[in-house]
C-alpha cells in the first residue's frame, strides 16, 4: 500500500523526466550518427562523418573547441578573483547590510539575459557611456569596440558567472567554525596568515563547487556570444545553434553536443583531481 | 573587538566596487527607459513615453501576453509535477531514492544549450518541432527542478500531526490535502510558483530553440527588436522584464528567502 502510494506519486515527475529529458538526450547521441543530404534533410545511418568533420578539422579544433576552452577558463578565473572577497566581505556582515548586498548579487540571476545584455549595449556601444567617458577625459581617442567582440563576451560571462561564485563560497565560508580563525590569531598569527592557513583550505569545496557550474555555464554558452560576439568569437554552444537552426543539420549539431560534453566532463574531472591534490598537499605540509 | 583595520577597508571597497559593477547594467536601463532625451545622460526629466510606446506595440503586447501564458501554464505544470514527487520523497522511505533525486534535479544538471537542442532535435523528429506543446514542456521542465527544491524545504517542516488529526475526524486522503496540507504549505507553494514564472519569464535559451513562429515570447523578441533597432523603446521594454522579476523577487525573498532558493 505504502510503495503504491510513493510510486503513484512519483510516476507523472518521473515519466515526464524520462521522456522529456532522458530520452531526447539518449536521441542527440543516435542522431550524432545520422547522415545529412545536401545539407538539407537528415537520414538514418550509422557514421562517424559529423565526428571527423569536426574533429578531423583543425580550423574548428583550433577556433571552437580550444577558443571555447579558453575563453570558459578566462572568464571563470576572473569570476573567482571578483566573486572571492566579495563573499568574503558579505560572510562578515549582518541585518540590512547583509540583505541589500544579497539581493544585488542575486538579482542577475533573477533578471534575463537579454534584459543584462540591453543594459551593457547602452555601457559599451560605440557612442556609448564607457567611450563618451573615455575620450572625454582623452583616456584615448577613437571610440573602442567593446560590443560585438571578444571583450564583450568575456565581461558578459564574467558577470552572470561572479553571482554563483559568491554563493559557493559563502556557502562554505559559513561553515567554518569561527572558533579556528579565532584560536589562530590568539597564538599569534597574523589575520593574512589566519586567513591562507584556515579559512582558504576551507573555502576550496565551495570554490571547487562554484568554479564546475561556472565552467560549464561559460563553456556551453550560446546566447552570450549570439548577442554580444562578433564572427571570431565561434564558440562551440553557438555552433550547435547555428547548425541546429539556421544551418538545419542536426547530426552535426548532435555530435557537437556529445563532444562538448565529454570535453568539459574531462576538463572537470581534471579539476577535481588537482583539487583534490592541492586540498590535500595543504594537509600533509599541515601535519 | 578589534577595530576595522586596513584590510577590511579594502575588502569593503572591493565588494562596493564589484556590486557596482553588477548593478550598473540594470540602474541604466531604468534610467535610460524614463529619460526624454534618448540615451543622452545625464537624464533631463523624466518621460512614460518609451513604456507607452513600448506597451502599445503590436507585437510586444503579443509576445507578453505569450510570455505570461506560457510562464504561468509551465509553472503550474512544473508545480503539481513536483508536488506530487516531493510529497513521495519526503513522506516515504524507498529503494533507489537516491536515483529518482538525481532524475529531478537532472535538468539543473544539463547545460541549457544541451537540453534545449536535444528537446529540439527530439521534437522535430517526433513531428512537432517548433510547436507550442514543446515549448511548454520545455519550460516546464527546465524549472521543475527549483520547484522541486523549495517544496522540499517547505515539506519538511510540515508536521505531519495535522494531518493525522484530520484522518482522525474522518476527512479522506483528498479532502486532507486540499484542507490542511495545500494550506499549510502555502508559502512555499506561493514561492515556488514565482520563481518558476520568472525563470519562465525571463528564459531565452529554451525559446530561442523551441518557439513556434507567431509565438515569440517577450526576451526573444527584445533580442530581436535590439538586433536591427537600437532606441529608448528597447529600454522600456528591458524595463518591464526587469521591473516583474522585482516584484518576483520580493515576493520570493519574502516567502522562502532568495538565496536558499537560487543555490546553483
Amino acid at each position: 500500500m505504502k510503495a503504491r502510494n510513493a510510486a503513484l506519486l512519483l510516476a507523472p515527475a518521473a515519466l515526464a523526466l524520462t521522456i522529456f529529458v532522458i530520452l531526447p538526450l539518449m536521441w542527440v547521441v543516435r542522431t550524432s550518427f545520422n547522415h545529412t543530404v545536401d545539407g538539407a534533410y537528415m537520414v538514418s545511418a550509422f557514421t562517424f562523418e559529423n565526428y571527423t568533420r569536426f574533429l578531423g578539422s583543425g580550423w574548428y579544433l583550433v577556433n571552437t573547441l580550444w577558443f571555447s576552452i579558453r575563453v570558459a577558463i578566462l572568464t571563470t578565473a576572473i569570476s573567482v578573483l571578483l566573486g572571492y572577497p566579495v563573499a568574503l566581505y558579505i560572510a562578515g556582515t549582518r541585518g540590512v547590510q547583509r540583505n541589500v548586498l544579497m539581493t544585488m548579487v542575486l538579482s542577475p540571476l533573477l533578471i534575463g539575459l537579454v534584459t543584462l545584455v540591453y543594459g551593457w549595449i547602452v555601457i559599451f556601444r560605440g557612442g556609448g557611456l564607457l567611450n563618451s567617458l573615455m575620450i572625454a577625459l582623452r583616456v584615448y581617442d577613437e571610440p573602442v569596440r567593446y560590443m560585438w567582440d571578444l571583450k564583450g563576451v568575456v565581461i558578459l560571462l564574467v558577470y552572470i558567472g561572479m553571482p554563483y561564485i559568491v554563493l559557493s563560497l559563502l556557502d562554505s565560508i559559513e561553515r567554518i567554525n569561527p572558533s579556528f580563525v579565532e584560536a589562530a590569531r590568539n597564538v599569534g598569527a597574523s589575520r593574512w596568515r589566519a586567513f591562507w592557513s584556515i579559512t582558504f583550505p576551507l573555502t576550496m569545496p565551495g570554490l571547487y563547487a562554484g568554479l564546475v557550474i561556472v565552467f560549464t555555464l561559460n563553456f556551453s554558452a550560446f546566447a552570450v556570444p549570439l548577442m554580444v560576439g562578433a564572427t571570431d568569437t565561434q564558440m562551440i554552444g553557438l555552433v550547435i545553434y547555428r547548425e541546429a537552426l539556421l544551418n538545419n543539420d542536426l547530426p552535426f549539431a548532435s555530435s557537437l553536443s556529445v563532444i562538448m560534453i565529454a570535453a568539459n566532463a574531462t576538463i572537470l574531472l581534471g579539476m577535481s583531481f588537482l583539487f583534490g591534490k592541492l586540498i590535500l598537499n595543504r594537509l600533509e605540509a599541515k601535519r | 573587538m578589534r577595530s576595522p583595520d586596513i584590510g577590511t577597508a579594502a575588502l569593503r571597497l572591493f565588494t562596493y566596487a564589484a556590486m557596482a559593477f553588477l548593478f550598473f547594467p540594470i540602474i541604466i536601463t531604468l534610467i535610460v527607459s524614463v529619460n526624454p532625451r534618448e540615451f543622452i545622460l545625464p537624464p533631463s526629466g523624466f518621460t512614460l513615453d518609451w513604456f507607452k510606446a513600448a506597451w502599445t506595440s503590436e507585437t510586444f503586447v503579443r509576445a507578453m501576453g505569450v510570455s505570461l501564458i506560457l510562464g504561468i501554464v509551465a509553472s503550474l505544470v512544473a508545480n503539481t509535477l513536483a508536488l506530487l514527487a516531493v510529497l513521495a520523497m519526503v513522506r516515504y522511505d524507498f529503494k533507489g531514492k537516491a536515483l529518482i533525486n538525481l532524475l529531478i534535479m537532472s535538468p539543473l544538471l544539463i547545460p541549457t544549450t544541451i537540453f534545449s537542442l536535444a528537446l529540439y532535435v527530439y521534437f522535430v523528429q517526433l513531428g512537432f518541432g517548433g510547436g507550442i506543446p514543446a515549448l511548454v514542456i520545455g519550460h516546464a521542465i527546465h524549472v521543475l527542478p527549483f520547484a522541486a527544491r523549495i517544496l522540499t524545504a517547505s515539506m519538511q517542516n510540515f508536521d505531519t500531526s495535522l494531518e493525522e488529526a484530520a484522518r482522525n475526524v474522518g476527512a479522506g486522503p483528498v479532502r486532507t490535502m486540499l484542507s490542511i496540507t495545500l494550506p499549510v504549505m502555502k508559502t512555499g507553494l506561493i514561492s515556488s510558483f514565482v520563481l518558476c514564472f520568472v525563470l519562465s519569464w525571463n528564459d531565452f535559451p529554451i525559446s530561442v530553440f523551441l518557439a513556434p513562429p507567431g509565438w515569440t515570447p517577450l526576451p526573444v523578441e527584445l533580442f530581436t527588436y535590439i538586433k536591427f533597432q537600437y532606441d529608448a523603446v528597447g529600454a522600456a521594454l528591458a524595463s518591464s522584464l526587469i521591473l516583474i522579476s522585482g516584484i518576483a523577487m520580493v515576493v520570493i525573498d519574502r516567502m522562502a528567502g532568495l538565496r536558499r532558493v537560487l543555490r546553483g
